[in-house]
């Protein structure tokens, strides 16, 4: 049960109420009091002090001053008429939950409307600040256009007057201008000084005030074309100078060149020079000559030439041996394989040799395009006529221009054609 | 660096729109008219002389060649004549007086194939000695003409027997600072730069940038050489102090990297021979100081002089098309008018402000 503050005192004037209320120790804040237009409510617990008010009061208006251990409410009368006392006399329960209820409720739409009030306050100030903002930045801008605009115009008529400074010259002609020499070589000179040779300015004096390129040359000017002419020396004797241009592995621009991939290819084949697969007791048996993967090749080219395939595929079986990383054994193996007719052994090598032939570069191209050959041929040979003629586009595709290679796969696809229509 | 307010602007004085591909612009000396060489899209080459009037350019005459025209230049003609030098797709080097175009006052089928790029020397009052033309060409040959010489040239540098030609993308004079002494510079399109002694019809100098040149240019044809820049694909170019030769490093650069693209032009103001303006792939101007060192040269290990390169500093930078600029030209009588022809068949003329206070 809340305590009731009962020891209030009260006066008032025609248009205004006072009312204090002391409160018994107790401290207030705002937030104790609650007040709507005919209902005062002051709630701290445990103390409770409630009134109906006589007659309506406004409370927007209305102050209550906290301090001293009193609370002092100035409640200015909405009619002013005095009242006969403060609160109702006969006040019923139910009129008084009524008012009450009342109460909070105005106090509630008092409330939101006022939050509803703030929020539209709000956006008319950010609204406000942003046109504030935009017109001060409109102002910024315009102040630079109109700065480079006047820039624009000074220099516009500082280019009319160079112009009408020459059209003004012009009129003057070899002859009467000997008077003016003085005055328009002052500002030439200063123009040019750092670069005229001193012995040539009276002959660039006269040469200087041809505007116009006409045909009537006054006196002076043929004179000083005179002068000239005598100081020119003859033309050089002919001479050739012969120049060389930097080598480039690969000939492209620097950033048209698929640098990366001529550099891997280009690290592959030192890595590849390098290695020496040794199985050193098999080797111990072989001259020193021998044992170099690259005379050994030379060896089997040699043999090859001269017909002894097979000299040649032990010469490249040694090499290989010694060295499983370099392309060209493999893929002159394939060719000895191919004479032998030993074709799956030459499609093998083709392969093998294709393999160690990436990155795919125009260094390797020839390689490549002979890989495909032997590989195509080897499957035509085995009747596996659609591989072969796989190999041989391919072929085609590294080197276009190659008409052996066109004309056998023109022959392999009319002998694929020939083979689906009769089967 | 400047402050903002006191660095040179870029205003885009006039733009005209063509209807042809402009290869290259020029300035006509001592006025202020202008011409545009460039290929026609019915394959004929146009010479075009504008002459620049208030906030407009005004087309003065319209000259039509058979072959389209690449490059050209008013170097090596007197300031009397000032006969135009061009370099067509066909390779002929032509010279012709405006007013009478109809037939050249010179023409030689000089190269194979097309010229790419053109310069002479020796007129205008600049510089010392006979008047020359020098023409770099597809063909791999650098050959210098005398106008006075019918047919051949008085330099012919060609690859030895044998060698795979590179392009030659841009040449230059320099040097030419008395009546014997002569350099021409040729840049390549494998990087290489070559600087050719016309004296003693010997090759002075090669490097290699790695990246196709092109364009070379010396700060001024008329002086004893003081700086070369050359310009390369992918955004880079190299600034030489060309006073100290060293007789196994060559001479000393400084290279900056300023755009992603490819700088296709660069020109030194007339009037100060350390700033200079570079064009770019991605159609932007970028104007630049060179600022020496505190000493040009120094001594190496073995006591053999070296040069020491300064450095580089941006001023200025703009964009103005989102073509490339193919070419670029200064005024030389107005200091800071400048002209410059883009892919976008655009020709603008352009004022560089402030250049004073630099």
């Amino acid at each position: 049960m809340p305590v009731w503050l009962r020891e209030h005192s009260w006066h008032q004037s025609l248009g205004a109420v006072y009312l204090s209320l002391p409160l018994r120790g107790a401290r207030a804040t705002a937030a104790n009091i609650f007040c709507s237009e005919r209902y005062l409510k002051v709630s701290i617990p445990p103390f409770l002090f409630e009134a109906i008010l006589y007659a309506p009061i406004d409370d927007t208006n209305s102050t209550a001053k906290i301090g001293n251990g009193s609370i002092f409410f100035t409640l200015y009368k909405k009619e002013p008429a005095m009242w006969d006392s403060l609160t109702l006399a006969n006040a019923d329960k139910e009129k008084l939950q009524y008012l009450r209820e009342n109460a909070v409720l105005k106090a509630h739409e008092k409330a939101k409307e006022e939050t509803e009030a703030k929020k539209i306050a709000k956006q008319e100030h950010k609204k406000y600040a942003l046109e504030a903002t935009m017109k001060v930045e409109e102002a910024e801008r315009k102040r630079i256009e109109d700065l480079k605009e006047k820039e624009r115009q000074k220099v516009a008529k500082e280019l009319e007057l160079w112009k009408n400074q020459q059209k003004d010259g012009d009129k003057y002609k070899s002859i009467h201008k000997k008077g003016e020499l003085p005055q328009e070589i002052e500002p030439s000179k200063e123009r040019k000084s750092e670069k005229m040779n001193k012995t040539r300015i009276p002959n660039e004096g006269t040469s200087k005030n041809r505007f116009k390129s006409t045909k009537g040359h006054g006196s002076c000017s043929i004179f000083s074309q005179n002068l000239k002419e005598e100081h020119l020396p003859a033309p050089r004797a002919a001479a050739t100078i012969k120049v060389n241009f930097t080598p480039r592995v690969f000939p492209t621009a620097l950033r048209e060149s698929r640098v990366a991939e001529e550099e891997e290819w280009l690290h592959k084949q030192a890595e590849a020079r390098r290695i020496i697969n040794s199985d050193l007791s098999e080797l111990e048996d072989l001259k020193e000559e021998e044992k170099n993967p690259d005379w050994l090749k030379d060896k089997g080219n040699k043999m090859f030439a001269m017909g002894d395939y097979l000299g040649a595929v032990n010469a490249y079986n040694l090499a290989v041996r010694l060295n499983n990383k370099l392309p060209l054994l493999y893929l002159n193996r394939a060719a000895c394989h191919l004479k032998l007719r030993n074709l799956h052994k030459a499609i093998e090598d083709s392969s093998k040799a294709l393999e160690l032939l990436t990155p795919p570069v125009p260094d390797n191209e020839k390689a490549r395009v002979k890989a495909h050959v032997r590989r195509g041929t080897a499957f035509c040979q085995l009747e596996l006529y659609t591989e072969g003629l796989q190999d041989y586009e391919a072929a085609l595709k590294i080197d276009p221009r190659n008409k052996n290679i066109e004309k056998d796969a023109e022959k392999i696809r009319h002998l694929i054609q020939g083979t689906m229509q009769s089967s | 660096a400047a402050a903002g307010a006191e660095r040179p602007q870029v205003v885009s004085h006039v733009q005209q729109a063509l209807s042809y591909t402009v290869f290259d612009c020029k300035w006509v000396p001592r006025s202020a008219r202008l011409l545009c060489l460039g290929s026609a899209a019915r394959g004929t080459g146009l010479v075009q002389l504008y002459e620049l009037r208030g906030a407009r350019l005004e087309l003065l005459r319209e000259i039509e060649k058979p072959k389209p025209i690449k490059c050209g230049t008013f170097g090596a003609t007197s300031l009397q004549q000032r006969y135009l030098a061009t370099g067509d797709f066909d390779g002929n080097l032509n010279i012709w007086n405006l007013e009478a175009p109809e037939i050249p006052v010179y023409s030689v089928k000089g190269h194979k194939e097309i010229i790419n790029s053109i310069d002479g020397v020796g007129g205008l009052g600049i510089g010392e000695g006979a008047p020359e033309i020098v023409t770099g060409s597809r063909d791999g040959t650098v050959k210098v003409w005398d106008p006075r010489q019918n047919d051949t040239p008085v330099a012919n540098m060609e690859p030895v027997q044998g060698e795979s030609k590179r392009d030659c993308w841009t040449v230059a004079f320099g040097n030419a600072y008395n009546q014997e002494e002569r350099v021409v510079c040729a840049g390549y399109d494998n990087g290489d730069i070559k600087l050719f002694d016309l004296k003693t019809m010997s090759l002075r100098w090669e490097t290699n940038i790695k990246n196709g040149v092109c364009s070379v240019e010396f700060d001024r044809k008329d002086i004893n050489m003081n700086k070369l820049v050359a310009t390369s694909l992918e955004g880079k170019f190299h600034v030489f102090d060309m006073r100290t030769q060293h007789p196994t490093k060559g001479f000393a650069s400084v290279s900056e990297k300023a755009q992603k693209s490819t700088i296709w032009q660069v020109r030194h103001l007339p009037q100060n021979r350390d700033i200079f303006m570079t064009s770019g792939g991605s159609g932007s101007l970028h104007l630049w100081k060179y600022e020496y060192p505190a000493q040009r040269s120094k001594k190496d290990s073995e006591g053999s002089e070296m040069g020491v390169a300064g450095s580089v500093s941006l001023l200025q930078n703009v964009t103005l098309s989102t073509q490339p600029i193919s070419s670029l030209d200064w005024s030389p009588d107005k200091k800071g008018l400048c002209v410059c022809g883009a892919f976008d068949q655009t020709v603008r003329v352009l004022i560089v402000t402030k250049l004073n206070k630099i």
